[in-house]
């Protein structure tokens, strides 16, 4: 089959080695993972724009290297060629091999932050991504210099525990080891950031084949959807994450 | 006397000093203390709301006229109780079950103490079954729900379920919100309220307990 695939750029060490693998022909686009932090709406649209240009024809089907991601892919329709997409809720599913093992760790480790080679090579937005993001327009991504600059020293102390401390919400890095690693570097910087927020550090395996499947063309539909030419994405907030929206 | 605009100004300022030295001074001078609340402190946080809408006001902004408005508001309040001034309402706020993030959560918190409302924050994290118990405890007229991640929405909904099996659904109205929320979302689940920002949610509670 020859195969499009559009994907956020988090999963770059791990789908580039799934095509390697994989019996099918597929053309690689990757896009910023700062297109994550400009809302879904923006999103959306940029999404689309790149589905759009898809040549009519050439594909046997678009693959979406995306998660719900907080609902920005609802919406995004196929054209002349269907679209598959994972049903996750984000990219920890793809990375953990099944949302049923991201749902069981998920819920038995509260509080974890998420590493992967992609999350430490490509996960701060840049450029004019960093720009337009939420975090930048509601100020969560201030300096505290920048907050005492704007709202002077109290203010500026109170506004960094109320908005930019993740310390409050975190208190774990949890590794995920893909097998795409060069050598330790990954896990060592992974380790030393969790010492240096006092969060404690887990190594886990993950598992690469729902990566696999999906660029390998076995796409279960328990597993992926299949966006076919006309549809559209809905979310379900249920177990199969996104269905069908009819146009 | 002390000129109240100041405290006006300084909840509109976020100047929470100046807001509770004002206050302080307003009350030794035997200012009224609901006078203070419905003519100064209110309208002061309605115009931050309506600064928010226009984009004139932001986060930061809100979350540092919110914390003018609780200092100046925390002088007041005994006051209040003791001469048996009603709230605007009880409201018992979390964000739901597995979810731990709070900003937005203590954002519309903060802006409903603002308004007027008595808070009850039940922190993160918060199982159904334990909503349950503080609904039975304390009585609130709102319960207010958080999530930031489609990956914990399904427990607004089972909290709900849960609301209704205990039979305590019926004795308060339901308001939930957070980034990836929306009002469809929030009519799927039989919520009563939906907003997508802290200042929409007040008017969504002012709503809610008016009937």
């Amino acid at each position: 089959m020859q195969l499009k695939l559009i994907s956020c750029e988090i999963f770059y060490r791990e789908l580039c080695a799934a095509v390697s693998r994989s019996p099918n022909t597929v053309d690689i686009e990757f896009l910023p993972k700062g297109l994550h932090d400009i809302g879904c709406t923006s999103m959306l649209a940029r999404l689309q724009e790149v589905v759009d240009r898809v040549e009519e024809g050439k594909y046997e089907a678009v693959l979406l290297g995306y998660g719900l991601c907080n609902n920005g892919i609802v919406g995004l329709t196929a054209r002349a060629t269907p679209i598959v997409i994972p049903r996750a809720h984000d990219c920890i599913t793809l990375f953990l091999g099944s949302r049923q093992k991201y749902f069981d760790y998920f819920n038995s480790h509260p509080g974890v932050f998420f590493k992967t080679t992609g999350w430490i090579e490509r996960g701060d937005s840049r450029g004019e991504l960093r720009q337009l993001s939420i975090q930048r327009r509601i100020g969560l991504d201030s300096s505290f210099e920048e907050l005492v600059e704007k709202y002077g020293e109290d203010n500026a102390r109170y506004l960094w525990d109320e908005m930019c401390d993740l310390g409050r919400n975190y208190r774990q890095l949890t590794f995920i080891e893909m097998g795409v690693e060069p050598d330790d570097r990954f896990e060592r910087q992974t380790r030393e950031e969790a010492a240096s927020r006092g969060w404690d550090f887990e190594r886990v395996k993950g598992d690469p084949s729902m990566i696999q499947r999906f660029v390998d063309g076995c796409w279960d539909e328990r597993e992926f959807l299949i966006v076919r030419p006309g549809a559209r994405v809905a979310p379900t907030y249920e177990d199969d994450i996104i269905t069908l929206d009819q146009l | 006397m002390v000129d109240l605009t100041q405290l006006h100004d300084a909840i509109l300022r976020g100047d929470a000093k100046k807001a509770v030295a004002v206050t302080r001074e307003a009350l030794a001078e035997n200012a009224s203390p609901t006078e203070l609340v419905s003519k100064h402190m209110i309208p002061a946080m309605d115009e931050v709301g309506r600064r928010f809408e226009c984009q004139e006001y932001f986060v930061p902004e809100l979350l540092l006229s919110a914390r003018a408005m609780k200092g100046a508001l925390e002088l007041i309040r005994p006051l209040l109780v003791e001469q048996g001034v009603a709230s605007a309402g009880r409201v018992i706020i979390g964000t739901v079950k597995g979810d731990l993030h709070d900003i937005g959560k203590n954002l519309v918190a903060s802006m409903l103490e603002g308004a007027g409302f008595e808070v009850i924050d039940l922190g993160t994290d918060v199982a159904p079954g334990k909503i349950v118990t503080e609904i039975l405890e304390r009585k609130p007229n709102i319960v207010a729900l958080s999530a930031l991640l489609t990956t914990t929405m399904p427990f607004m909904k089972s909290t709900i379920e849960e609301l209704r099996k205990a039979g305590v659904r019926e004795q308060v109205k339901v308001m939930v919100g957070g980034a990836p929320v929306t009002q469809q979302y929030a009519e799927q689940i039989g919520a009563d309220g939906y907003s997508d920002n802290a200042n929409g949610a007040v008017a969504i509670a002012r709503k809610l307990v008016s009937g």
